[in-house]
């Protein structure tokens, strides 16, 4: 059954984005250089965007380590550069936290304060619009009228406010997420001070 | 010669236009100027998912939290009316879902098929996960929020709001929530009741009709009403969120009996597992399974317990291996 637009944002914005951050930090510790990671989760995207129906995946982060783990691989073969550690980069790939156990419930809260904390890294105008347009659920034109700006500033703004938290959310050390995964860094020793 | 664009220079462009689809309302499948964008480069069709999903990954925060932010977050004295905002919230939240269950009086019918597991939006900002072979029945109203559950299961991640209260009907069974997640299960069998289980928050339940007082019931909490048994109400809330494993898709077995599981597999699938030998039926099981798997349940249960499975395309038979 094809599932509408709305419902397959949702699902993407509920069970894929959050995990975002781990998958990037996941491919960092493979060897994978910047560039090729922006690459690699803007194809996995893509390829959730080609999709009719969501309804087989049962694991958003499975699914989102799964894809982005067989692009890399897809990227590393297709580059044809025969380097020595062609083959440990694969290897290092293998290495997925991607088994999904009944404890791992949704944690509303985390996600909350996480949603919370984007908006308030915001510069102060952005801020007030994303308060108000997501947190309060205004439209845009009362939003508008509330700050007392046009609507193409509200919707400018909104574009600005986005790309950075776009960005954030990519950069997001997911330390909240560690709590949510398991002990799956074997490469990585977090320092605590 | 224009370089190749790189993939953060296509988000830029992709948050730009999530933005725009999201003030103005507009239909991604058929906005003439944005699908000329999107066709101009196979990476944008993805970049556009991500932009729009992160706009819907801030609105579920609204969802989870339900009660406005500390009054300093909002810039201006004059904050809105409580029914101004409200119909905001509606009104975004329906741009978002593309027209799911707008303002009508009519209610709107959700139903899954056999095996059919899916996670709708709601309106005002709430989530439902509605589990196999159920249908619900959804009406927004100004004053009030109400869902009739006909059959089957659902859990409601419900958004907070005082002034409209979320009620869940089925049957005879109501339960009340204002701000919270719990969910609803109608048993398949007359005199099965109506299972309540709690997983955030609290809840009310009640049996239309009962002098009984309503119970108050809080997170982990599960009871069962309208049944042959009386109700009482029983603190479990690792079994619960084993219950709601469907929500992922999965079957959780913790120590059911193969009998148990097996009715839990047939809820979801035409191929129905048939435990044949009654003393196999007794026997327990720990397991995590896919619950469009029924064949990976009766491997492991032939592995484990030495049984024996015959399966044709309508049935799988688990009995026990002939002792010779």
């Amino acid at each position: 059954m094809k599932q509408s637009r709305a419902e397959i944002v949702a699902f993407v914005g509920g069970q894929i984005l959050p995990h975002e951050a781990d998958v990037r930090a996941w491919l960092r510790r493979s060897g994978s250089v910047a560039a090729d990671i922006d690459d690699v989760i803007q194809e996995t995207y893509c390829r959730l965007a080609a999709l009719d129906s969501i309804a087989h995946i049962t694991s958003g982060r499975a699914y989102f380590f799964r894809t982005a783990r067989n692009i890399a691989i897809e990227k590393i073969r297709r580059a044809r550069i025969v380097r020595i550690d062609c083959v440990t980069e694969i290897d290092a790939l293998n290495v997925v936290d991607d088994e999904p156990s009944p404890e791992r419930v949704v944690a509303g809260r985390r996600e909350l304060g996480r949603v919370q904390q984007l908006i308030e890294g915001l510069p102060e105008r952005c801020r007030q619009i994303f308060t108000l347009r997501r947190i309060h659920g205004l439209s845009q034109r009362e939003t508008a009228l509330r700050l007392g700006v046009t609507e193409n500033v509200v919707e400018m703004q909104s574009a600005r406010g986005l790309r950075l938290i776009l960005r954030a959310l990519s950069e997001a050390a997911a330390q909240d997420h560690s709590v949510v995964g398991k002990a799956h860094e074997p490469h990585s020793v977090r320092k605590r001070d | 010669m224009n370089p190749i664009p790189s993939a953060s220079e296509i988000d830029e462009e992709a948050s730009d236009w999530a933005a725009r689809v999201d003030a103005r309302d507009l239909d991604v499948e058929h906005d003439p100027e944005l699908q000329a964008w999107l066709k101009g480069d196979a990476r944008r069709a993805g970049a556009l998912l991500r932009a729009q999903a992160a706009i819907s990954f801030l609105d579920r925060g609204r969802a989870l939290a339900g009660a406005a932010p500390p009054a300093q977050a909002v810039p201006v004295a004059d904050r809105p009316s409580r029914r101004a905002l409200i119909a905001g919230a509606g009104g975004a939240a329906a741009a978002l879902v593309g027209g799911i269950g707008l303002w009508s009086a009519r209610p709107q019918r959700l139903d899954t098929r056999l095996g059919e597991i899916r996670r709708v939006p709601l309106a005002d900002g709430s989530l439902v996960a509605i589990n196999t072979k159920t249908a619900l029945e959804v009406a927004m109203k100004p004053k009030s929020r109400r869902v009739v559950l006909k059959e089957g299961e659902a859990w409601f991640q419900v958004a907070k709001d005082p002034e409209r209260p979320f009620v869940v009907a089925a049957g005879p069974v109501r339960v009340r929530a204002v701000g919270t997640a719990f969910s609803v299960r109608r048993g398949d069998e007359a005199g099965a009741g109506v299972d309540v289980m709690v997983t955030e928050g609290v809840v009310e339940a009640w049996v239309e009709g009962d002098p009984a007082p309503r119970r108050r019931m809080s997170a982990g909490s599960r009871i069962v009403l309208a049944s042959a048994v009386s109700p009482a109400v029983a603190e479990s809330p690792s079994e619960i969120e084993r219950s709601l494993a469907w929500r992922n898709g999965e079957i959780a077995l913790d120590g059911e009996s193969l009998e148990q599981a097996a009715r839990l597999f047939n809820r979801y699938n035409s191929r129905q597992i048939v435990i044949e030998d009654p003393v196999l039926a007794r026997e327990r099981f720990v397991g995590l399974f896919q619950t469009n798997e029924p064949e990976s349940f009766a491997a492991a249960v032939a592995a484990t317990l030495g049984a024996v499975v015959k399966d044709d395309a309508e049935v799988i038979r688990i009995g026990r291996a002939r002792i010779s």
